[in-house]
């Protein structure tokens, strides 16, 4: 009738929707695929688990402050939260799954930045007023360090794996106070967590805001807010958990 | 050219040159001498081939047509910078007054493996028609023109879409990018169709289809630096990546494309 409707049953052959035989597409995950293939999805993807490991940051910090408060509430709590260990099987499981994909997509996506351009200017120059080589261009750097220190922290303290650290087991009544402060006396470990946080710090002044951009919000309205959030929570995360590796240690001895 | 305001520069011109795709470029440097504020940097580079004709040389060879920042074919990157140091301006519309008496200029062409070069400052930028061929455009019946009030725009919109559709296609955002991204030149087409009725009914086909494309072109990723933004000389802005991403993703979970 038209050239709409002409397109529109030409395109029953089109490469685009051309039906795929595969497991794929028998289980009706083609649009899944795309999710994580498409460049966009991978932003998406990447976006959303980012801020929801933000969310995870938020209630870690919320819990290791308590070391401020005491001994015996810090203990109080671990235990309690050890207490629930078929929902905190449920929410590591979670957590794995967040970090697995954003560090899958950090690799995809760094690898097709590397390839769009495989020569590189003799001369180059910023045109955005006031910017300096930021964390946006070291994402995939600070994330890297941020993974080694994560995996660190975990061997340390969630496997209870470190050689040369005095452990008391975990049905120890006292156990999560005396395992972090042994972890964090080793002036090795502190200068490394340190590191490891204000690392996380740097990757979160651009993670945070740009995360919103990625997953479709930016207008004028709220962007500029976002942005300043992303500055202040940055700082927050950074400071909260540096503070905890430069002053418990001392404070309880 | 004597104009009382004008004055003469004497410049260092250090030229990426490059006989053909497969050979091996490399920076050349040149003398001109008495270049007249009042030129734009691309009268400055015909000033210069005529010397290197003069000479019996190979002139430099770069991409140009309207000359009044309209086209979008001309755009070398002028040291460090897509389009030189101004906002919202193309290399013609670039005056030689931005510059002093003595610089060194380094001009380089768009780097992107998208953008294969041709020859000296020219690049390929064939893969953007493929992106528009695979999505930008509408289609319309033809024959007799509408009745005008049939299809109403307001006006806001229509200055949305009219912003967005300011896009020259020039590929200054690809060159400015650090992951040579096309995300600035495609969000431009989206958002400029999936704001008018006109563009409605290849809406979710449209972002699909571009974004396939863009992604089998081999342009890189958006890392939401916002050097695409600063180098565009139509002054698209970066909320219309956010826009694509909406779009892209409202495409993927609720049509049937």
């Amino acid at each position: 009738m038209n050239a709409v409707a002409a397109a529109r049953s030409d395109n029953v052959t089109d490469s685009s929707t051309q039906s795929r035989t595969g497991l794929i597409d028998r289980l009706g995950l083609g649009w899944f695929f795309r999710l994580l293939s498409s460049s966009i999805g991978q932003k998406f993807v990447m976006g959303v688990t980012g801020l929801l490991l933000c969310g995870f940051l938020v209630a870690h910090l919320a819990g290791n402050m308590l070391l401020f408060v005491g001994e015996k509430s810090f203990n109080e709590y671990a235990h309690a939260l050890h207490a629930q260990w078929e929902l905190l099987a449920i929410a590591e499981a979670g957590l794995l799954l967040l970090f697995l994909a954003h560090i899958y997509l950090a690799f995809a996506t760094t690898i097709g930045n590397l390839k769009a351009r495989t020569n590189t200017y003799t001369l180059r120059q910023t045109k955005v007023p006031g910017r300096i080589i930021g964390a946006n261009s070291w994402m995939f750097i600070s994330g890297s360090v941020v993974l080694g220190f994560v995996i660190l922290h975990l061997i340390d303290l969630r496997f209870a794996l470190r050689s040369g650290i005095d452990y008391l087991v975990e049905s120890d009544p006292g156990a999560p106070f005396h395992n972090t402060v042994a972890v964090l006396s080793n002036p090795l470990s502190r200068v490394i967590y340190f590191v490891g946080v204000i690392v996380l710090g740097v990757h979160l002044s651009h993670g945070f805001s740009s995360a919103f951009q990625s997953v479709g919000f930016n207008h004028p309205k709220y962007t500029p807010m976002i942005k300043i959030l992303g500055k202040i929570f940055a700082v927050v995360i950074a400071v909260g958990f540096a503070s905890i590796v430069v002053f418990v240690p001392g404070m309880w001895k | 050219m004597n104009h009382a305001s004008s004055t003469n520069l004497n410049l260092t011109l250090k030229i990426w040159r490059q006989a053909g795709p497969q050979q091996v470029g490399g920076l050349k440097t040149y003398e001109v001498e008495g270049i007249s504020t009042d030129m734009s940097f691309l009268e400055m580079l015909d000033v210069l081939n005529q010397q290197l004709i003069a000479k019996g040389e190979e002139p430099v060879a770069f991409d140009h047509d309207c000359r009044e920042g309209i086209c979008g074919t001309c755009g070398v990157v002028i040291n460090g910078q897509a389009h030189g140091p101004d906002r919202g301006t193309t290399t013609c519309q670039l005056h030689m007054r931005r510059f002093q008496n003595g610089d060194t200029i380094v001009i380089e062409p768009w780097l992107a493996k998208a953008f294969p070069i041709v020859r000296d400052l020219v690049v390929d930028r064939s893969a953007f028609d493929r992106i528009i061929q695979s999505g930008g455009y509408v289609s319309v019946n033809t024959g007799n023109a509408p009745e005008a009030n049939t299809t109403l725009v307001p006006h806001h919109v229509q200055q949305d879409a009219m912003r967005a559709a300011a896009c020259i296609g020039c590929g200054a955002c690809v060159a400015s990018c650090k992951n040579a991204s096309a995300m600035l030149f495609v969000s431009a087409k989206v958002s400029h169709l999936a704001s008018i009725p006109q563009g409605q009914s290849e809406r979710s086909r449209r972002v699909l289809n571009m974004v396939a494309t863009m992604d089998a072109e081999h342009f890189g990723n958006c890392t939401n630096t916002g050097e695409c933004e600063a180098a565009c000389p139509a002054k698209i802005e970066l909320t219309n990546i956010a826009k694509l991403n909406r779009e892209y993703m409202t495409a993927l979970m609720y049509s049937k494309e």
